[in-house]
């Protein structure tokens, strides 16, 4: 059986882990082409949607909504060169592509911490940070049966952020602080301007556990990044995608999309588009967002 | 009238063997049904085996067993077994295998898993004797007739020793004489110094490789170890055997340096392995085991507070020396004193010493041990006093050096004879010390003159042992030597005395050693420089009583007194006429009696007898034991005067002219007393200069175990033109006048080097060794050094 | 696993007689197998069984390899020529005496008479812990011991690191540098060649390796071109002893002057990073000086820039800085 991690002999000839299997690595590369490929012939053969478009606008909508502030996507777009910049660094050279890697990367990754950080402040400070870790069961039965079977009914329309965005979220914040702490950790053993470097700080079996954790963390995100970039180009994602540069939707698809009691914009609520979806965007769509579900 | 044997140049009797490669050494030996055995070594400094799984291994084919720690004999406190389950240094012997071939041995070595539980461990015996820290032994650090207790100092000692100051603790070893505080109040110049000398492993060309294999209960041994009779009384020992039902062969022995004086630990896992088996088992030992193995000097930290009178008179010493002992004891920091006194004949000393034990390997004499170090480390602080108070580097050193009164250390111990000063005396006419003198400091480039001395005493030479030889009736002189053959050409070179009394030409000597089986008399150790004075005295001894046998049996048969008859070339001749040694032999073989060794003498140490009994009636025995007595300890001197070139740019130094000068009292063999002075003289520079061990602290283990990385000094380290003299003053107290050699030119060698850099350095003594180049231009860039003052297994 | 040392384990040995064929056989084996010139670096590992390649392809018996030839644009130097033969080749001893001069300062000459100058180039660092078969970065772990707090480095780098903290240990590597020699790899693919100072590359770019060459290449010959032919020369190293010891910093200088004026300069320095460094900043200063003490004082400065020290090899910097300096003097 091929091994999941690798081990080595330290210099008292104990058995210790040193990282995980670059196995795994081609393992969820062919498996994100496979999801990939598996997808879209999925998508293929279902029957196309039907949006039914409310007969009436409700009134005080605007043709144009905000969903992302300009902060907010220059959060997204630094965070998502930051991670794309972290995963070629890690796995380009084990892949084969040789070049000075180790500064990028662990640069990459303070910037993505400080993304991180700052969307954490802001996401508890300004933000309704828990309801991004509600569970709605019910929700997920819903979406569950709909994937599962067409003919389904369609899941209730989301708020702001979509149920599969948030499930997203999710992965994304486990597999992401795994892989910062053990990467921050990680930092103490090569040279940066912060400290001295010491790869004693810890004994050979935590840092073994460090390394399997960020390697299986740094594999989770090869899948999870190429998920989310293909979701990002499908063409019935594109108005999405298009928002994270725009910054706006407009109003059909914001009532094809969403539920307007869940993403209150517009007159009626009394919330404008700014107190509204601008200023809870946040960062992303889904790659490290707490929506705000007024 | 017959050759003059004592003082000439003769070549060795083995040395056609050794330049042709016949040699035997103990690995050349084979014998039928032989196997090979391979050692697990332990892989951390200090751990408990807690399982051993060797099922894998014992399966492979051509695997025959296993032999492991509680197969062996193992001994109380901190002894050393041949095998252990609680390894004490990385490299500690744990288990053997033996297979077929060497390598499905090592195949099979690298099929077994130890489980081994690492234990805290201490690798600097300075810092283990700080408060708190971890000890070399779970049970503590020191071991006395209590058993194991702890051992440290105060956190006071420490406070004042990180603040750079002399400190005052409490050591188990003390002893002073005069008052030392009275006279360095009268002191005019106090000089205060840490001192740092490594550790370093002996590293002999030959690894102490062995071979066994029993019959019917006996054992033959074939083995590498510096003496021959006292390592098998040493095997006899650790085996707990007689020592009569052993066959001991160790013919040539590829170096030692004071690591293989015995070395029966390791001998006995092929002797016991082979027990167990019933087949012949060698166990070749590699460069890489023999680093670990095959012991070290030990090393020391050390406070030295030396006084001076204004006119340079060294009148005071005080000096703690804190000892790397590794895990099974060393003593060298109890000789480091002693030396210390009788190199600088202070008057008042006070002497504190602490042996810490340590997981690094183990340690051993090694080449000078105790004197090495301390005088390469004293000799620069001598010269720099001199510098300080404006005298003439080579006076000080004539006025501190002892004469014949002298009586040092703690009992006031006294020498048979003593020519340090002619010895420098000598040198400096030799050297021409005025002249190159005037060279100290001078600029050349980016190359800067540094000139120095090292004066370097040892012990050299003990008493009480036989000598034995036969007459045979072919005429021929044989001289059984139970001493050792490594190298130094002593079993053939103090079998001279006899031959010389016997009037024999060289021709006529066959030596006899290296085979126990061959009846071999109880001989010193090979070490501590002893045999050339122990045994030019028992063998003249024996040639003595075998003169006298000679003489009696001529008269005998051709009548006449005894008195009247003279030995000369093979012959004996008086009033009754003329015969040969053959005939002679015959006769002997006749009358019996003590002639022919029926009868022997009744002082003979009785591992003595034994072997004499296996030459009875083989032809005239001469047998005796050295009754010559004698006062006082015997020691040997050698100066050493040395010229080396700084390169400030870079912190290299080259030895551009090296001269050693010994007092050794009468030349017995000229080139090999060369050999031995220069020899050593670079073994010592090596040891100063660029030869180094280092320990990597986190997991307490050596590097620098191969031969480029230890890096002893190779013949390009040296000029070609090395000189050596000796002032060749017989010892008054034995009745050859020589006494030994091997271990003093090592310190003066070292401290010549020492002293040269110092000089070169403007007088600034750095107190440590290796002096490589990354600690002089440090020191000379003004750079930091990077460990502390007093940080040992760096560099 | 229990460690055996000094016993080397038992591989196939293989001896192409032709480049073509040692190509053929490397393809064949790939990562298992092991390129072996004069063994010195080689056997050091297999001895150690550290590295256990199961097939060794020999090179001694391939005659195109050794060899020194003049070619049209300079002389040619077969990757198995030994570092003997190229200290004494009247050839380079004339006009590149800096290379015949860098062979020379090898170890001692029984270690020259078997080393070749392709092992020399290719060989792999001396590092202690490395060589103790430890798990740092260069052997596929990720630790570097030699860069911990307490760690003995004294021969360690001062620049370029990253992570490792090896020396190249190659005397004749800056000579090399200094005369701007190309080396000629060739795998099945093809020949390719790099200048001698692409050709070492740092744990940076590749932490497994000391050089560009992958297990399929071959280094088949070195060619110095004419263009320093007979130029000014300077090369020291600083060892800890006489014979038989890799260098502590070693510098190779090539001058063209015209006058008294420097024109052109070339300057290689190793023993102070992973690979072999040019230092193109120190040549830059000093062309249109004299060598003077004040251009000498100013090059050893500009080439320390940037050097930082371990815990034991703070030395090395005053070293290099010297030897930079006593190089750009010889010229004056
Ligand atoms: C004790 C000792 C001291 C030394 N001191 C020094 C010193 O002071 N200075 C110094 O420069 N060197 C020194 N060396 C190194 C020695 O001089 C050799 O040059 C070096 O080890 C490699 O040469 P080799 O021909 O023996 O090659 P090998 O050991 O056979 O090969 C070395 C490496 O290069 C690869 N290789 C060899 N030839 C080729 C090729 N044509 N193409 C691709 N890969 C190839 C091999 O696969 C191997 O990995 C020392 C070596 C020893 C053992």
């Amino acid at each position: 059986m091929q091994r999941l991690w690798r081990s080595a002999e330290n210099p008292w000839g104990q058995e210790v882990l040193i990282g995980v299997s670059w196995d795994l690595m081609w393992a969820a590369v062919i498996g994100a082409a496979l999801f990939l490929v598996g997808h879209a012939i999925w998508i293929k053969t279902r029957p196309a949607e039907e949006h039914a478009a409310p007969a009436t606008v409700p009134p005080g909508i605007p043709e144009k909504i905000e969903r992302h502030s300009l902060a907010s996507r220059v959060f997204h777009w630094t965070m998502s060169v930051s991670m794309l910049a972290l995963l070629v660094t890690a796995f380009g050279p084990v892949m084969g592509w040789q070049f000075p890697w180790v500064q990028i990367h662990w640069m990459a990754g303070v910037l993505l911490i400080a993304t991180v950080v700052y969307h954490v402040i802001h996401a508890v400070g300004w933000q309704d940070f828990w309801s991004m870790f509600k569970v709605d069961v019910g929700e997920g039965r819903a979406h569950l049966k709909h994937v599962l079977s067409s003919k389904a009914p369609p899941p209730p329309k989301a708020g702001k952020y979509p149920f599969d965005h948030r499930l997203y979220h999710h992965a994304i914040v486990v597999v992401t602080l795994a892989a910062i702490v053990t990467g921050v950790l990680m930092m103490v053993r090569i040279d940066t301007p912060f400290w001295t470097r010491n790869p004693y700080l810890l004994g050979d079996a935590a840092w073994g556990v460090m390394y399997v954790v960020h390697g299986l963390s740094g594999v989770a995100l090869i899948l999870l990044v190429a998920a989310h970039i293909y979701f990002a180009v499908r063409p019935e994602k594109r108005w999405l995608t298009w928002s994270m540069i725009r910054g706006w939707i407009d109003r059909d698809d914001y009532l094809e999309h969403f539920d307007p009691e869940k993403w209150k914009v517009g007159g009626s609520s009394g919330a404008s588009v700014e107190s509204g979806g601008g200023r809870s965007g946040a960062l992303a769509d889904a790659a490290v967002s707490a929506p705000r579900e007024d | 009238m017959a050759e003059k044997l004592i003082g000439t140049d003769i070549a060795p009797p083995d040395l056609h063997a050794k330049i042709t490669g016949r040699a035997k050494y103990a690995e050349d030996f084979r014998a039928p049904g032989m196997v090979f055995a391979k050692l697990l070594l332990s892989p951390m400094p200090h751990a408990r085996v807690r399982d051993i799984d060797a099922s894998r291994a014992l399966a492979m084919p051509g695997v025959i067993d296993i032999l492991t720690a509680d197969e062996v004999p193992s001994r109380e406190g901190p002894r050393e077994a041949a095998l252990t389950n609680h390894p004490r240094y990385e490299g500690e012997p744990i288990l053997a295998v033996a297979a077929v071939d060497e390598e499905t041995a090592a195949a099979a070595i690298e099929a077994i898993r130890v489980d081994f539980e690492p234990l805290p461990f201490a690798i600097d015996p300075l810092e283990s004797l700080r408060p708190g820290s971890p000890n070399a032994y779970v049970e503590g650090n020191q071991y006395g007739q209590e058993g194991w207790s702890e051992y440290k100092w105060t956190a006071a000692d420490f406070a004042a020793i990180d603040r750079g100051e002399f400190p005052d603790p409490e050591c188990p070893v003390e002893w002073s004489k005069g008052d030392v505080e009275a006279a360095f109040a009268e002191s005019e110049l106090i000089l205060e110094e840490t001192i740092v000398h490594q550790s370093l492993t002996h590293h002999p060309m030959e690894p102490r490789t062995n071979m066994a294999y029993w019959e019917n209960d006996r054992l033959y041994a074939f083995v590498s170890t510096q003496s021959t009779q006292a390592t098998k009384f040493a095997l006899a020992g650790a085996l707990e055997m007689d020592p009569e039902d052993i066959t001991f062969v160790s013919e040539y022995c590829g170096g030692g340096f004071g690591s293989k004086i015995s070395g029966t630990t390791i001998m006995q896992v092929p002797a016991l392995f082979s027990r167990k088996i019933g087949r012949p088992v060698m166990l070749r030992i590699t460069r890489y085991e023999e680093n670990y193995i095959g012991r070290a000097r030990p090393g020391f930290q050390s406070w030295l507070r030396m006084g001076f009178l204004g006119n340079g008179k060294c009148n005071a010493i005080d000096l703690i020396i804190v000892q790397e002992s590794g895990p099974y004891g060393a003593s060298d920091f109890n000789t480091a004193g002693m030396i210390a006194d009788l190199t600088y004949t202070p008057g008042n000393m006070r002497f504190r010493g602490v042996p810490v034990y340590t997981n690094t390997p183990p340690k051993a004499a090694q080449r000078g041990p105790g004197g090495a170090q301390i005088i390469s480390m004293m000799e620069p602080i001598l010269e720099k006093a001199a510098r300080e108070l404006g005298i003439d580097r080579y006076e000080i050193h004539m006025l501190n050096a002892p004469g014949p009164d002298v009586a040092f250390g703690p009992r006031g111990t006294t020498l048979t004879s003593v020519h340090a000063r002619e010895a420098l005396e000598l040198g400096a006419e030799m050297f021409d010390w005025e002249a190159k003198s005037a060279l100290s400091g001078q600029r050349n480039g980016t190359k800067v003159t540094g000139i120095g001395i090292g004066l370097s005493p040892y012990t050299a030479g003990s008493r009480d042992r036989d000598g034995m030889m036969v007459i045979r009736p072919d005429g021929k002189l044989y001289v059984h030597q139970g001493i050792g053959n490594l190298g130094t050409h002593s079993i053939a070179d103090t079998a001279r005395p006899a031959a010389e009394l016997l009037g024999l030409s060289w021709d006529d000597v066959v030596i006899v050693w290296g085979d126990t089986s061959k009846g071999l008399p109880r001989s010193t150790v090979q070490a501590g420089s002893q045999t050339t004075h122990a045994h030019t005295r028992a063998n003249h001894a024996a040639g003595m009583d075998a003169l006298r046998k000679v003489r009696e049996v001529a008269a005998a048969t051709l009548g006449g007194s005894a008195a009247a008859y003279r030995v000369d070339n093979g012959r004996v001749s008086g009033p009754g006429g003329s015969m040969t040694f053959g005939q002679v032999a015959q006769r002997a073989i006749a009358m019996g009696g003590e002639y022919d060794g029926h009868v022997l003498p009744e002082d003979i140490h009785e591992q003595t007898v034994p072997a004499a009994q296996m030459l009875v009636g083989q032809g005239l025995l001469g047998i005796a034991r050295d009754n010559y007595g004698g006062e006082g300890s015997i020691y040997s001197w050698v100066a050493g005067f040395a010229v080396v070139e700084l390169d400030v740019e870079t912190g290299a130094v080259e030895l551009k002219e090296y001269l050693g000068v010994t007092d050794c009292g009468t030349v017995l063999h000229p080139r090999s007393l060369g050999a031995q002075v220069l020899g050593g003289s670079i073994q010592g520079m090596g040891m100063a200069m660029t030869q180094r061990w280092v320990f990597d602290p986190k997991w307490g283990v050596p590097f620098a175990n191969r031969l480029y990385t230890a890096r002893p000094p190779g013949m390009l380290d040296v000029p070609a033109n090395l000189r050596w003299g000796s002032v060749g003053i017989a010892d008054p107290q034995t009745p050859v006048g020589a006494k030994g050699i091997g271990e003093p030119p090592v310190g003066a060698g070292a401290a010549a080097l020492t002293c040269a850099v110092a000089d070169a350095m403007g007088g600034k003594c750095l107190c440590r060794t290796p002096l490589t180049p990354d600690i002089i231009l440090a020191e000379l860039e003004g750079r930091p050094l990077p460990f502390g003052r007093l940080d040992q297994h760096v560099g | 696993m229990a460690k055996i040392r000094d016993m080397i384990p038992a591989f196939e040995l293989l001896q192409p007689t032709s480049v073509e064929a040692a190509l053929d056989l490397m393809d064949e084996h790939r990562e298992e197998g092991w390129v072996l010139a004069g063994g010195l670096d080689s056997f050091d590992w297999f001895k150690d069984r550290i590295k256990r390649p199961s097939a060794v392809i020999d090179l001694g018996g391939i005659e195109e390899l050794k060899g020194i030839r003049e070619v049209a644009n300079g002389v040619e130097i077969g990757a198995m020529t030994s570092l003997t033969a190229i200290e004494r080749d009247e050839r380079i001893r004339s006009r590149f005496s800096i290379v015949a001069d860098a062979a020379h300062h090898v170890a001692t000459p029984q270690i020259r008479n078997q080393g070749t100058i392709g092992g020399n180039v290719s060989q792999d660092t001396r590092c202690w812990y490395y060589r103790s078969g430890w798990p740092c970065y260069r052997a596929g772990g990720n630790t570097c011991y030699a860069a911990a707090p307490q760690a003995m480095n004294r021969e360690h780098c001062i620049m370029g690191r990253s992570r490792c903290v090896a020396v190249n240990p190659s005397d004749t590597a800056p000579a090399l540098i200094a005369v701007d020699a190309k080396m000629i790899v060739e795998n099945s693919g093809g020949p390719r060649v790099f200048d001698a100072e692409d050709f070492f590359i740092g744990p940076s770019i590749d932490i497994t390796r000391m050089t560009v060459m992958g297990p399929r290449d071959l280094l088949t010959r070195i060619q110095i071109p004419a263009t320093w032919a007979d130029a000014d020369f300077y090369y020291e190293k600083v060892r800890d002893r006489g014979s038989w010891d890799f260098q502590l910093v070693s510098v190779a200088a090539a001058f063209r002057k015209s006058g008294n004026t420097i024109q052109e300069a070339r300057i290689a320095v190793n023993g102070v990073a992973p690979y072999p460094v040019r230092l193109e900043a120190v040549e830059r200063r000093i062309v249109g000086s004299t060598g003077d003490e004040a251009t000498a004082q100013a090059a050893g400065e500009i080439a320390i820039r940037g050097a930082q020290a371990l815990r034991h090899n703070d030395y090395k910097i005053p070293m290099m800085r010297n030897l930079v300096r006593r190089a750009v003097r010889s010229v004056a």
